[in-house]
């Protein structure tokens, strides 16, 4: 319904339960708004360039490759390849008006000390959300680490955007939206290693950022 | 100065519109009656489903305490005069006897390491020795089987009129008639016992930590120790009791196959071939299983692994047993042709050879093998029947058996039992059987009849509550009500009368009785009657499209979404278990969800204005508000208001998470959980300290909500600072005392010699104010409003009216204040600081719903939902029995006293429910200005909110019934799932009452009437 009523100019009588008079004005702002608010920046919508293949081979390490699921190591790991990621396949699919802008090297440095410090507000949110408040501080910070740096990506086109495009939310969504669904295993009584804090939530991250990073573009 | 004429020259209103006020206030207060009327209907349909259900699945026996006495007439001389019991957990019978290496099942780990029993039975040619299977009946836990092994009854969940936590047996059993006969029972083994046993057993006892099934060796060794110690060397004991728990250990942690499980199996065998060697002539030795266990190791079920245990009864005296055919005692193919008797029938056996009266609520036969004469053999069936007859005529149980039973009783009495002793036998025997069966027929089944129709009732029940209060418009439920109430009664009434002539020409069927029946007649008669009404205009189809288009916006959906969950939490007992969690865990995330949408404003359309479908009164308000002022809920969120959003959000996360630190862990939650809900923490002084600064805070809070619309007015001080800050205050002082005792400081206050007594004064006071007075109060109409005049001058009419656009909600949380009042004084300070908590996460969620224009969305109910079922569990309560906080129940009396303990245990456990089910009307009320909505409407959707609220819970009841009925033979079945869908059956109970009687009737009802007639006469 309101797609018909998009095009329509004038307001025509009609009878319904509606008691929402403005719907006409509110359509109309919102198509004033389109051009306003978003420049054209977006992702290409290429699933071969943006499919980040290094998450996949990190999940495969670290699931079945690791001993004890090391998670430090696997941080160890994560930070040089998403920089990777983010130089060779992410920024280049990122455009920018009408064209891609070469990757800015000093501020991917920045933007690794700026997502150093964003493990910090991600470990408050992770606390909130009910990870233990004094014991196991160190598994959190470590888990809130592994969010941090698999938003780097989007963290660096945000600083690029000046912080004006709302584009990025979805790839910190999809990150945090994997963490949430992978508490689901948490509480089964199964009594295995891969259960223990933070396993399955940094394993649920990492998906959430495999499908954030494959289909980001699309949305 | 006049204040009315002042007052009327502001709400000047024609005579017209007095007119047209005037019918409205009446077609609301008939319309208030007609919805009290459905909805006490809606209720009662539910809580039929609810009682088909926990009658079909929760059959209860009904536990006399009476003591069978010695009947001198009849009493016989002890064969033995000491026994030694051995309970080996988890001996499986096929553990027990040789198995053929080349038989197809034979397992190295478990079979042929425990041979001393059989070695001794068959090698042994002067019958001293007696190897039987044992059948166990089902819940094949331990508890429940020590309870059958020792009353020779049937466990049922519930034994009326016993205790509920699994401590100390009340009904009549062996140890307890042991210990009438002044006999010294020592124990050694599983703390079990000591729990249910202990004012019967000797205080040498020995026993030892039971639950921790990774511990293989420590209750054994332990047992083993003991009996070392005590077997000869100590003269002083009549009953030796020793319980292993090794074998059962192993097969939970790794199954029977494993080479544990043969080192575990040759000490027992080490052990048992001992005790035969050490024991003396006077001494019978009972060496039994409790249950089996399946393949797994796991035991709890009815398969035939988990029933089957060993029986091994031994005296070094010849000639103790009469033998049967050899070909009874065969142990081919597993020893699945093998005599077998069953666990009830333990008891009298014991009992007939130690010289005891049977107890009291036995129901097992003596053990045939145990008389070594005929004469014997009639004088022990007469003492069985005469204690089964007794049994049964005390507990007046009838059955459709009794054309059986009462022929066979009398044809037992005919029978002289000395004369023809195979005759007599014979009918006893067969007396025993049949009872047996009646009573397991009345207590052991589930009745599935009854269990689905009472799921199938409140499955109906849940599309009635949603079409009536969500789907259909209000406005057409308005004016649909008059229609429902009629309809209702009459079917209520045709119903009946037909299904009573059925049952009358035909049978009725065998799961109703005539009361049922009745029950069973009213409901179909309330589901007609309201589909009769619904069908007339309107279709199935185009009420599943409503269905359809109420989901459709974003804020609906993570509703139905936070729903789903949490009724799917059912499915598994580890998410149950943890359910505490979980709930804090969605209601964070709800927050988390508000803070996103302030911080960032995402472009939603606010589909739930367009859905809601009612006619909008906003246009055109009747008093000539400023148009622009009516149509703010459809401006953006300015500044201000996402600052004041975000900082909502905030506080309801920040408070979501403090509040989940408070926790008493269930003990399944094990090493997770760290109890913090305790009553050290209770009565130490940094959380007297914490409650001592809520006297000030929390009034200052709600304050602080109060004056975000300038609503902190005229009544509201009295309440909030006045009341409410002097009744923490004393409250205050009552619990701090109650610490000090807990404490055991010494008390020594000058003026006040008994505190007992100081203490139940205090809480009459506070209960009685809290509870009646300040109700009395809130029915006279404290109004939050002030009648600001800038000018002195009378002619100008300069006056603004503060507190005006939440004249509904400032009112109305004034009664939310009186309840939580009386629910704080009934918890303890740990809970009470819950509540303080609670109250700001209330609060700060109606702001949000209020600010983000979800007034009518689903959403505001399920999130209020969610708050009520974190606080129950942070209040220091679980879903599980133990859990119920009873010591509370003595707040207000010394004994338990009709409406006091109730009420304080009710408070207690379901305060948190009683608060949201009055708060669920706020989501209307609160910010609600006076003139804009007619007052039916905002009845239809206070109704509409409750219904949510109500669908909520009947939507966890449903989950919880589905569930338990799978999983009525899962081996948590009575741990887990049962007691929740207790919880969740007295939670929904509740929260219809308060929906029904206190929002919709008492609440409602009158606050509407109230500010209209202030505003229009």
């Amino acid at each position: 319904m309101p797609a018909k009523k998009r095009t329509r100019k004038t307001v025509k009588k009609t009878v319904s339960f509606s008691d929402d008079t403005t719907l006409t004005t509110h359509q109309n702002r919102e198509k004033k708004n389109v051009d306003h608010d978003r420049p054209p920046v977006y992702v290409r919508k290429t699933p071969l360039m943006t499919f980040p293949y290094h998450l996949v081979a990190l999940l495969y390490y670290y699931v079945f490759v690791s001993s004890n699921f090391n998670t430090v190591k696997l941080l160890s790991f994560l930070i040089p390849t998403q920089v990777a990621y983010l130089v060779l396949q992410f920024n280049k699919c990122t455009v920018y008006g009408n064209k891609i802008i070469k990757i800015n090297y000093s501020l991917t440095i920045i933007c690794l000390g700026v997502t150093f410090l964003l493990s910090f507000p991600t470990m408050l949110l992770t606390i909130l959300f009910g990870a233990p408040l004094m014991d196991l501080l160190w598994e959190t910070w470590l888990l809130s680490l592994h969010f941090a740096f698999l938003a780097y990506p989007a963290v660096y086109s945000v600083f690029n955007c000046d912080f004006k495009v709302g584009l990025w939310k979805k790839y910190f969504i999809f990150i945090v939206v994997g963490g949430w669904i992978s508490c689901v295993v948490i509480p089964l009584d199964w009594d295995r290693d891969w259960q223990n804090w933070p396993i399955p939530i940094v394993v649920g991250g990492y998906l959430g950022a495999l499908v954030g990073y494959t289909i980001g573009a699309y949305i | 100065m006049d204040e009315k004429t002042i007052k009327k020259s502001i709400l000047s209103s024609s005579n017209d519109e007095k007119i047209i006020y005037k019918s409205r206030i009446k077609k609301f207060q008939k319309n208030h009656k007609f919805y009290i009327i459905l909805l006490v209907f809606i209720a009662i349909l539910q809580f039929i489903s609810i009682a088909f259900f926990t009658r079909g699945f929760l059959l209860s026996r009904h536990v006399l305490d009476n003591i069978s006495s010695q009947n001198e007439t009849s009493k016989l001389p002890p064969r033995f005069n000491k026994a030694v019991i051995l309970v080996i957990d988890a001996l499986r019978f096929d553990f027990a006897i040789p198995v053929n290496e080349s038989h197809s099942n034979y397992n190295l780990n478990y079979h042929n390491n425990i041979l001393s029993l059989y070695d001794s039975f068959a090698s042994d040619k002067d019958a001293s020795s007696l190897l039987l299977k044992f059948i166990a009946d089902p819940p094949t836990t331990t508890l429940q089987r020590l309870k059958g092994l020792t009353t020779g009854s049937l466990p049922t969940f519930i034994d009326a009129g016993s205790n509920f936590d699994g401590t100390v047996i009340e009904e009549d059993n062996f140890l307890k008639q042991l210990h009438l006969a002044n006999k010294t029972v020592k124990f050694a083994g599983d703390d079990t016992w000591m729990a249910l046993f202990h004012p019967f057993l000797s205080n040498d006892s020995f026993p030892l930590e039971s639950l921790n099934v990774w511990d293989l060796d420590t209750v054994d060794n332990g047992v083993m120790d003991y009996f070392h110690d005590h077997l000869q060397q100590d003269k002083e004991w009549d009953v030796m009791i020793g319980h292993m728990l090794g074998i059962d250990h192993v097969g939970h942690k790794y199954g029977p196959d494993h080479f544990t499980m043969r080192e575990k199996q040759i000490q027992v065998d080490q052990f048992i071939d001992w005790i035969l060697k050490s024991i003396d002539d006077d001494t019978l030795l009972v060496i039994l299983g409790d249950h089996g266990m399946d393949h797994t190791g796991n035991h709890g079920g009815d398969s035939i692994d988990e029933l089957e245990s060993t029986l091994f009864l031994y005296s070094k005296k010849p000639d103790m047993w009469r033998l049967k055919e050899t070909s009874n005692y065969n142990i081919d193919n597993l020893g699945h042709d093998y005599r077998s008797v069953r666990q009830i029938d333990l008891v009298s056996s014991l009992a007939l050879l130690m010289g005891q009266p049977i107890p009291f609520n036995n129901l097992g036969w003596p053990i045939d093998e145990i008389a070594r004469n005929d004469r014997e053999w009639s004088q022990f069936v007469n003492s069985a029947i005469s204690q089964l007859q007794l049994y049964k005529d005390t507990m007046q149980i009838h059955h459709g058996n009794d054309e059986i039973l009462e022929p066979l009783a009398k044809n037992i009495s005919n029978t002289p039992p000395t004369s023809d002793p195979e005759k007599f036998v014979k009918l006893g025997h067969k007396y025993q059987k049949v009872f047996l069966q009646t009573c397991e027929e009345l207590w052991a089944k589930f009745d599935y009849y009854s269990i689905a129709t009472g799921i199938t009732l409140l499955a109906t029940s849940l599309v009635l509550l949603i079409s009536i209060t969500k789907l259909i418009p209000s406005i057409v439920v308005n004016q649909m009500v008059p229609e429902f109430v009629p309809g209702i009664i009459i079917m209520v009434l045709v119903t009946n009368l037909c299904f009573h002539g059925i049952f009358y020409v035909y049978q009725q069927p065998s799961f109703v009785d005539q009361f049922w029946g009745t029950l069973l007649a009213t409901a179909i008669g309330i589901i007609i009657g309201c589909y009769i009404t619904i069908f007339d205009r309107y279709n199935f189809i185009w009420i599943a499209m409503r269905l359809g288009e109420t989901l459709a916006d974003y804020w609906s959906r993570i509703a139905v979404m936070f729903m789903i969950i949490h009724a799917l939490l059912f499915t598994s007992n580890s998410f149950t278990i943890w359910e505490d969690r979980i709930v804090a865990f969605l209601l964070s995330t709800f927050g988390m969800l508000t803070l996103y949408e302030f911080v960032f404003l995402p472009k939603r359309q606010s589909t739930t204005a367009l859905l809601t479908a009612t006619i909008s009164e906003k246009e055109g308000t009747t008093s000539g508000v400023n148009p622009s002022t009516a149509n703010s809920n459809y401006l953006p969120l300015t500044r201000f208001a996402r600052l004041l959003g975000g900082y909502h959000s905030a506080v309801l996360i920040i408070f979501t998470r403090l509040a989940s630190m408070i926790t008493i862990c269930r003990e399944e939650q094990g090493e997770y959980c760290i109890p913090t809900f305790n009553n050290q923490n209770n009565s130490s002084w940094w959380v007297l300290g914490l409650c001592f600064l809520m006297i000030f805070i929390l009034p200052a809070c709600i304050t602080g909500y109060y004056n975000l619309t300038s609503s902190y007015q005229a009544a509201a001080p009295i309440w909030i600072n006045v009341f409410l800050k002097g009744i923490l205050g004393l409250n205050f002082v009552y619990w701090s005392l109650t610490s000090l005792e807990n404490n055991s400081a010494v008390i020594a206050i000058p003026f006040l010699r008994d505190v007992t007594i100081f203490k139940f004064t205090l809480a009459r006071i506070i209960a009685g104010f809290s509870l009646i007075a300040s109700n009395v109060g809130w029915l006279m109409g404290p109004l939050c409003i002030k009648l600001n005049i800038h000018n002195t001058d009378v002619k100008s009419h300069e006056a603004t009216i503060l507190g005006y656009t939440n004249i509904y909600g400032s009112e109305f949380f004034l009664l939310v204040i009186n309840v939580l009042m009386s629910i704080l004084l009934f918890n303890k300070p740990l809970a009470q600081l819950s509540y303080f908590l609670m109250c700001n996460q209330l609060l700060s969620i109606l702001e949000i719903i209020d600010l983000l224009k979800l007034k009518e969305n689903i959403i505001g109910p399920i999130a209020l939902g969610l708050l009520s079922y974190q606080h129950f569990f942070t209040t220091g309560h679980q879903a599980t029995i133990p859990s119920v906080q009873w010591d509370i129940g003595f707040m207000l009396s010394e004994k338990i006293t009709f409406p006091f303990t109730q009420i304080a245990i009710i408070l207690n456990t379901f305060g948190p429910h009683i608060l949201v089910s009055l708060s669920v009307a706020l989501l209307t009320l609160w910010s609600q200005p006076p003139d804009v909505l007619k007052p039916q409407t905002l009845l239809g959707r206070i109704v509409s909110n409750c219904g949510i609220l109500l669908t909520y819970n009947t939507i966890l009841c449903l989950s919880s019934f589905i569930w338990v009925t799978h999983f009525r033979r899962h081996l948590m079945v009575w741990k887990i799932f049962c007691p929740r869908f207790i919880f969740a059956s007295l939670s929904l109970i509740v929260t219809q009452l308060v929906v029904a009687f206190g929002t919709i009737a008492f609440a409602s009802g009158r606050l509407i009437k109230h500010i209209n007639d202030i505003f229009w006469k």
